[in-house]
């Protein structure tokens, strides 16, 4: 017999969509209404059947896979806990934990994707809103180096383009959506206004809104848009009712990095003399904002901190997780609900092939291969409830539409900790 | 090798430490400076703490440590990982004869960092006084700030015979880093003042965001961002006086470029607008 979960939360990627109906029976999901085919595939390809730990590739106990992943950071000079996005934030809690008992360096997915928003962030501070003022007040959409239309597909229909708000009651025919990116993606098809430019070019484009916006004069064509697209950009910012500048990694992975989110954040702030403006980052995968948050409010930063000496210390290239890797600066890794061997370079990946790892995952995934002890954990938001962050940072509920019986990060990771201490 | 001070006079031997076994854990050697080694002997210097990893070692543990109470120190070995060294130093000497890992000379407020190698990312950063020389290369962040801060650099002079990584000088407060090679991008970025002299290329965004300060390109640059105005083409008379100097500590500065005639740009206008970016125009 089949039952129906309505407004279950679809972690998969940022949006975190919490209106999608699940079709459960006999502990496998048929349907998943609602869902993108994103997150359907997340939905339909869990098997949650209850699967032995391996270590060295071999099925064993749990208790012994728990000492053997203990032996193995305990034995560490310098162990390394990456991942997290995909987790809940109640483990990324207890992994916060772990590596302060450890003495380890901590990182989340964000240090391949959004880490660059957070020094800008740093340096020039943000204004901030929610996707619901989005929803019900945006009437100017920027799209900065990002692609919803792939990566985050119900970003438009759920909060922005396409949404009918308060304010908006006629959805798309209220906004205006400006797409600026170094090539005509599926989501620049939709725009009202494509503005191409050319690549390694954001800061200065960036840069040039924000003098303008100034009162400044630029008369030259800067990143290959000529100065009138420019200045015409600059106006419809200023006039538009509320604005929200999105961004991807088209800005935070190209030339300049922080310094682009830095400027993107900046004009947001200055734009408020004008009309309400905001700038939001596309966060990519499900909770990588929640580890923002936890690993700031447990160590007063966001990611990328080594506890080596005892206390937090921060390190951007310096303790974020490709940087270790690449120069070899650590001899363990945790790899909680994450895949680095899929997205880091090449250097940094033969590095982590080379030491003894630990995966904590609800999926087999490219990293399982170099893993020599191998978690099969509980999935939250499928078959174990939990906390999650939307790319706005409002925690969203993930729940469960089964009963579990595997063991969640979350407990997994207070059963390591437990036989670390010994 | 027995190291002269100020006055030319002969020392005591300076005191050598050599790492032991090359590794790639990260050490942090914060310890390893004059201040911590005057008025200690060398069994107490061998029981400073250092970090490998997370585990707290003794100094002794992790270098081989010789020779007599002094401020000058010579370090040895693979140091690619070490951290730290000279950190928020204020007095002697520290030769470091090879490569060495990030933060060296972080914060120092006097004496002299010698670096006889390469240095990674983040020499100098945030210091308030002394001389940092570096024969090789640097890495990123080279006299620039740590993330959140507002001001970086404040007095000292940073001198790299190499070429440096991004963000060099980024967030400078007062102080003198000169390049004798090619720089990454962003140099000087959110400067509040001070000078950055570039010998080499000049790389993109010099200068994006700088409030005040001086930026001197002797060689080529990539075009500048547009938020730089041209001025004027003129001789800047102070140019010379730092060169002067550089050349009494010895640097090879091709002098008929320093007299030659300058273009001023000004700028960053999305910031105050009073920095300058000086470019080598012609020797007229
Ligand atoms: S947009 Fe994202 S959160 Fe929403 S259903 Fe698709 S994958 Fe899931």
């Amino acid at each position: 017999m089949s039952a129906v979960f309505e407004n279950v939360t679809c972690k998969f990627c940022g949006c975190l969509c919490d209106d999608i109906a699940v079709e459960v029976e006999d502990r496998r999901i048929l349907k998943a209404k609602r869902a993108c085919p994103n997150g359907l595939g997340m939905f339909l390809n869990y098997d949650p059947t209850l699967q032995s730990p391996l270590v060295e590739g071999k099925e064993v106990e749990w208790d012994e896979a728990v000492s053997a992943a203990a032996d193995i950071l305990s034995r560490a000079d310098s162990p390394l806990i990456y991942g997290l996005s995909s987790t809940s934030s109640e483990a990324q809690r207890k992994a916060v934990e772990l590596a302060d008992r450890l003495g380890a360096i901590i990182d989340s997915t964000s240090s391949v994707c959004h880490f660059p928003t957070t020094l800008g962030f740093q340096m020039v501070g943000g204004a901030a809103c929610t996707l619901g003022e989005v929803k019900a007040r945006a009437d100017l959409l920027i799209f900065w180096g990002c692609n919803p239309m792939e990566a985050h597909m119900r970003h438009f229909t759920r909060y922005s383009a396409n949404a009918k708000g308060f304010l908006t009651p006629n959805g798309r025919r209220d906004r205006t959506v400006v797409v600026v990116d170094v090539r005509p993606t599926k989501t620049a098809k939709t725009a009202d206004r494509f503005l191409q430019i050319e690549p390694g070019t954001d800061y200065e484009v960036l840069t040039s809104l924000r003098a303008l916006i100034k009162g400044k004069d630029i008369n030259e064509p800067v990143g290959g848009l000529p100065s009138e697209q420019i200045k015409e950009l600059v106006q419809m910012m200023k006039t538009c009712r509320y604005g929200v500048a999105f961004f991807g990694m088209g800005l935070t992975m190209t030339a300049g990095r922080g310094y682009n989110v830095a400027e993107i954040f900046a004009l947001g702030a200055e734009l408020n003399q004008y009309t309400r403006f905001f700038a939001m980052p596309m966060r990519g995968h499900g909770n990588v904002a929640g580890a923002d948050q936890v690993i700031t409010w447990l160590s007063g930063y966001p990611a990328a901190v080594s506890f080596a000496r005892g206390y937090p210390q921060f390190g951007p290239g310096e303790f974020t997780s490709v940087d270790v890797l690449a120069r070899r600066e650590t001899d363990a890794a945790l790899i909680i609900a994450s895949d680095p061997m899929a997205h880091f370079p090449r250097k940094a990946a033969e590095h982590l092939e080379r030491i003894p790892a630990i995966l904590m995952a609800p999926v087999t995934n490219c990293s399982s291969q170099v893993a020599n002890v191998i978690l099969p954990t509980a999935c939250y938001g499928i078959d174990a409830p939990g906390t999650a962050y939307r790319m706005d940072n409002v925690p969203i509920r993930l729940r469960s539409v089964m009963q579990k019986v595997r063991p969640t990060d979350e407990e997994m990771l207070m059963r390591i900790m437990e036989a670390v201490k010994q | 090798m027995t190291l002269q001070n100020r006055n030319g006079d002969k020392e005591a031997s300076p005191i050598t430490l050599r790492l032991k076994e090359p590794t790639s854990i990260p050490i942090e050697a914060d310890t390893v400076s004059p201040d911590h080694f005057i008025g200690r002997s060398l069994k107490d210097i061998a029981a400073l703490p250092v970090y490998f990893g997370r585990r707290k070692r003794n100094l002794g543990d992790v270098f081989h440590i010789e020779g007599e109470e002094s401020d000058q120190v010579i370090v040895e070995g693979d140091l690619a990982h070490v951290k730290k060294i000279g950190y928020g130093m204020t007095r002697g000497r520290i030769v470091i004869r090879g490569n060495v890992g990030q933060h060296t000379g972080a914060c120092m407020r006097g004496g002299e960092i010698i670096v006889e190698g390469h240095v990674a990312d983040r020499a100098g950063i945030h210091m308030e006084g002394g001389r940092l020389w570096i024969k090789g290369n640097a890495g990123h962040l080279l006299g620039a700030a740590y993330p959140g801060e507002r001001r970086g650099v404040n007095r000292g002079v940073i001198i790299v015979e190499g070429n440096v990584g991004s963000e060099t000088g980024a967030f400078m407060r007062r102080g003198l880093i000169v390049v004798m090679g090619d720089t990454g991008e962003f140099v000087g970025a959110r400067m509040i003042a001070g000078s950055v002299f570039v010998f080499g290329h000049l790389g993109k965004r010099a200068g994006a965001g700088m409030k005040r300060g001086s930026i001197v390109a002797f060689g080529a640059c990539e075009p500048l961002l547009p938020t730089y105005r041209f001025e004027s083409v003129f001789q800047p008379v102070f140019i010379r006086v730092f060169v002067n100097r550089l050349r009494q500590w010895g640097l090879p500065v091709n002098i008929e470029r320093t007299e030659g005639l300058f273009r001023r740009y000004s700028g960053d206008i999305t910031a105050l607008g009073k920095g300058e970016i000086l470019i080598y125009d012609s020797n007229e």
